[in-house]
């Protein structure tokens, strides 16, 4: 039976005709900070449509249509914190 | 919006925007050499009663100023009723926190039609209408029918669809923008026209 940790893939999908760019680096930035080795990846992906949307391995834990604006980098961090301690 | 012709002059012209894009210009350009604009479109904006002053805000990475700029660039030049100061999004936030769009979204081409006392007529913001109505059917039919959809639930984030859907997804935005560039094009002219028809109207029964 293996003992290897938990890690946690967040994919951040991004605007890039809106130039969201700037807060997908900085939600980047924040998790990679706060859980080094703990995640698995971090996909950053462009897209279009008003779009900044936040998956913690396949759960979409933030929509920016559906719950407005960009997510605080403390909700995400919950989020995968809150995966991480499954 | 309230701007003076100070900070109006500010702007720059769409020379000087061609003249300063890092990117996309080349597609702008293309889109702005084939605009067709028929003789019954330009009639109104030819027949304006005074040149109007039109504050654009915009940025060399957005699809939709790719798309849409041009169209009012070429009403511009053809008519000789509009005089264009565009103005970089990013670097005017007093501007764009104006016309953000449904009160949250920096969303982008914005077009602020003024007249000669820059008393504001209306505006326009990111695409028509009919257009967003007629993409969003569009990707309504794909998650309904393209097998890269299956299983998929209709309107499901990016961040959550299959790679194989979302690569499809992003594929279909091309297609329908292919499809639907010259449908696009007469849109953004008729909701010009429209918004400043309205603008002058009440403007005159002020």
């Amino acid at each position: 039976m293996s003992d290897a940790p938990t890690l946690v893939r967040v994919r951040i999908v991004y605007c890039a005709a809106c130039g969201y760019e700037p807060q997908a680096l900085e939600l980047a930035r924040a998790l990679m900070y706060e859980f080094t080795y703990g995640l698995e990846a971090i996909e950053i992906i462009p897209w279009a449509e008003g779009t900044f949307d936040v998956a913690v391995d396949g759960e979409l834990v933030h929509a920016m249509l559906r719950d407005g604006s960009f997510p605080a980098n403390q909700k995400i961090i919950d989020a995968v914190r809150q995966r991480l301690n499954r | 919006m309230s701007i003076t012709k100070e900070r109006f002059a500010q702007g720059m012209s769409f020379q000087q925007y061609l003249d300063q894009m890092t990117r996309n210009r080349e597609r702008l350009e293309e889109n702005y050499n084939t605009v067709q604009l028929s003789d019954e479109q330009l009639a109104f904006f030819k027949d304006l009663p005074q040149p109007l002053n039109v504050v654009v805000i915009a940025e060399d990475w957005c699809g939709d100023v790719i798309n849409n700029l041009p169209v009012l660039a070429r009403l511009a030049e053809a008519s000789g009723k509009l005089n264009l100061s565009i103005f970089l999004r990013d670097q005017n936030h007093d501007l764009m926190n104006q016309y953000l769009k449904d009160g949250q979204h920096m969303s982008i081409p914005v077009f602020v039609f003024f007249d000669q006392s820059f008393n504001e007529l209306g505006h326009f913001i990111e695409r028509p209408e009919e257009i967003s109505r007629l993409q969003g059917e569009y990707l309504a039919k794909l998650f309904a029918t393209d097998p890269a959809f299956a299983g998929v639930e209709p309107g499901a984030s990016p961040a959550t669809l299959p790679d194989a859907a979302r690569n499809r997804m992003m594929q279909a935005f091309g297609e329908f923008r292919a499809q639907h560039r010259e449908q696009s094009d007469r849109e953004v002219v008729r909701e010009l026209h429209e918004l400043l028809d309205r603008g002058l109207s009440q403007a005159r029964g002020q």
